[in-house]
């Protein structure tokens, strides 16, 4: 049995709901451990004492001997599923924003209930194995960037740079990268989304790299940005010192209980009150993350949410000036009772 | 790359034109990258296309991209509730008939484009992509090229004493040089007896001599992926079973390759493969699909399979790999990826 699943049918005996059908496969990986390949290759019937899983062929000799505390239906039909529940399924739930339509419905008009959001809730909080696969993925982040960082050389382009950095990830065991890096010189770091192009390298540039591999799975998030030569712009240093002064007050003030939206106040007012340049900020202070980059809560405005302890979030403050350029700098952290750990550096 | 592609644009907009439609809401990430390229993040963006445009309703910091890449599109900045704004642009457009994929929308926002009275159609735009353009079957041979250029490398290379790992890792990096930007999947590296599990995923088995090797890997480059697998015996001493359905394997997927027709289904094709295998006496040791169809994705529509009763398009791109396992000692699969012509299934290389 897995750490995740038993705490998921603790759960759902707290909330006293009979049960969850769960259609996402991350959601059925993160449960039972085992590897699909890809949505629709399994759903999974949890219970506050036992989990079903259906699946079909090749998948089910596998995994009845990787996971033998479930129990299987040789089917991929979900109305299956749904005459299996029988009249249990008014008690059961689903969430409508993992579940594609054509299972949505099917589970709706049985009488299953909409639960918001509760595959990313019981992915939250993460246990100790998750921990330490997310430390191996910052770890390895780091690593890489500290190797790449000697080995940039003026002439290289956007793209060619990405590649490497990737090259040196992928060497040091990374599998595979929590998204497409973005590697932006001169003005385009002034875009934050920018898509790696054939720009060279110059000295005396600013160059914004955010990156992050996988390790089992589990992301890891970082963005440094630097002057490339010797002789920074006096505005590029006066920026570079406002983003990383928020991000050392954000970090610091990090820790369970905290709210999204205070934490994303910290950066925002520490902008506008000593460089009127909040609107220069112009994302959120930061995520969680875990199997997928992006996972709630978002350290934003518009979250009302409350940090966890042994969650973990991105910080990543930033200033972005159209046709000149753009800082952020950010580290993923563990979130604890009393604070944080950075895990990438 | 980032910008409309206007042959798929204009193939997307006829399998519309077919369906009777004059809309369809975008929102899965493979879906939008094939048609607009690689801009946004999953779950950020949700697009509209109707027949004389886009409307790109997404995150308020893709502003400079949507104009750099889509000026002419309709950009709405919107962080949440994005399906709202899309019915509402749907209205204002005076489409009659709009459609969502039930396959890939989430139920929380297509329940509100169900009660708007969107239609649904199901994988629509993996319809549209099997058919592959010129351009992107020209991708397609580039990344195969480099997957077979990884093959003869590390049967150079390959040594006893390596494991899995060491030697998945070396396929990678060689691979990566050359312009691939991820793995289509795990370089599988399978060393004796793991190789007859056709799911064995590389661990520190070290190689001996007088083993079966089993490669099995692709690359993504430019966005489209390669898929081969290549099997040998590392020694002298071939084991003479082993040899026998190796043999049988390529034999297999050589009949596949030659007698595939236009016009035959998944199904046809599927058998051409499994009978060479069937009549050996080998059939119950051929496990899975004969292949699969291949593209932005490892696997995509146009399974050469029993269960596919669908014929296989001009220009489909699919995997051909039957395979051979034989529990405890090892197994065998031999695979390279085809596209269909009128005169029968070519290898991309």
């Amino acid at each position: 049995m897995t750490e995740t699943l038993k705490k998921f049918q603790k759960y759902l005996a707290a909330q006293k709901l009979g049960g969850a059908v769960i259609t996402d496969i991350l959601t059925i990986n993160y449960l039972t451990s085992f590897t699909f390949a890809g949505e629709g290759d399994a759903f999974l019937v949890v219970t506050p004492k036992k989990a079903t899983c259906y699946t079909k062929d090749m998948y089910l000799i596998d995994i009845k001997n990787k996971c033998p505390f479930l129990n299987f239906v040789n089917s991929l039909n979900i109305s299956d599923l749904v005459k299996n529940l029988g009249k249990q399924a008014k008690k059961f739930v689903f969430d409508p924003y993992a579940s594609t339509y054509l299972n949505g419905i099917a589970l709706y008009k049985a009488g299953v209930k909409e639960a918001a959001k509760i595959t990313s809730l019981i992915r939250e909080v993460k246990t100790k194995d998750e921990i330490k696969l997310i430390k191996k993925a910052c770890e390895i982040s780091s690593k890489s960037f500290e190797i790449f960082k000697k080995q940039l050389k003026a002439g290289m382009t956007e793209i060619e740079a990405a590649n490497l950095l990737e090259g040196i990830t992928a060497k040091l065991g990374g599998k595979g990268f929590s998204f497409d890096t973005i590697m932006a010189f001169g003005k385009n770091t002034a875009n934050p989304h920018h898509i790696n192009s054939n720009l060279k390298l110059k000295k005396e540039m600013p160059v914004l790299i955010d990156f992050g591999c996988r390790y089992k799975g589990y992301c890891s998030d970082m963005t440094r940005t630097f002057w490339f030569g010797k002789k920074p712009s006096a505005e590029f240093k006066h920026y570079f010192d406002a983003v990383f002064e928020a991000y050392t007050i954000a970090s610091k003030a990090l820790k369970a209980g905290k709210s999204a939206k205070e934490m994303d106040s910290l950066a925002r007012n520490y902008f506008e009150d000593n460089f009127e340049a909040s609107k220069y900020f112009i994302h959120s202070l930061g995520h969680n993350l875990g199997l997928e980059i992006h996972e709630r809560p978002i350290l934003s405005q518009r979250s009302e949410e409350i940090l966890k302890e042994n969650a973990l979030t991105t910080i990543e403050p930033g200033l972005y000036f159209k046709n000149k350029f753009g800082i952020r700098y950010e580290d993923t952290f563990l979130i604890t009772k009393t604070g944080s750990i950075k895990l990438t550096k | 790359m980032a910008g409309i592609d206007q042959s798929k644009l204009k193939n997307i907009l006829s399998a519309l034109n077919k369906n009777k439609l004059d809309g369809l809401v975008l929102t899965d990430l493979h879906d939008m990258n094939y048609l607009l390229g690689e801009i946004f993040c999953e779950n950020e963006a949700t697009v509209l296309i109707h027949k004389k445009g886009l409307v790109i309703v997404t995150r308020p910091l893709y502003e400079n991209d949507v104009k750099k890449y889509f000026p002419k599109a309709k950009f709405i900045p919107l962080e949440q509730d994005q399906h709202l704004e899309i019915i509402k642009q749907a209205k204002t457009l005076k489409l009659k008939a709009v459609a969502f994929d039930e396959n890939k929308e989430f139920f929380a926002a297509a329940k509100h484009y169900k009660k708007a009275g969107f239609k649904t159609v199901s994988n629509f735009i993996n319809s549209v992509r099997a058919t592959k353009t010129e351009q992107e079957l020209k991708i397609m041979k580039e990344s195969a090229q480099i997957a077979y250029g990884a093959f003869l490398y590390i049967k150079k290379e390959i040594k006893a004493g390596m494991t899995e790992k060491q030697v998945a890792l070396k396929i990678e990096m060689f691979m990566r040089e050359r312009g691939a930007t991820a793995m289509s999947f795990i370089p599988l590296v399978s060393f004796g007896a793991n190789g007859a599990n056709p799911h064995h995923l590389p661990d520190d088995t070290k190689l001996t001599k007088n083993t079966a090797v089993l490669l099995d890997f692709g690359c993504v480059y430019k966005g489209y992926c390669s898929d081969i697998t290549r099997c040998f015996w590392f020694g002298d001493k071939v084991n003479p079973e082993y040899q026998k359905i190796l043999d049988l394997a390529i034999l297999a997927h050589d009949t596949a390759a030659k007698k595939a027709k236009y016009g035959m289904t998944g199904a046809q094709i599927d058998a051409l493969a499994r009978g060479v295998i069937v009549s050996a006496g080998y059939g119950k040791y051929f496990t899975h699909r004969t292949g699969h169809g291949i593209g932005m994705q490892d696997h995509e529509l146009a399974d050469i399979s029993d269960l596919n009763k669908n014929k296989i398009g001009l220009n489909y791109c699919f995997s051909i790999e039957p395979g051979i396992y034989l529990p405890g000692k090892f197994g065998v699969r031999h695979e390279d990826c085809f596209y269909m012509t009128k005169k029968g299934i070519k290898q991309i290389k």
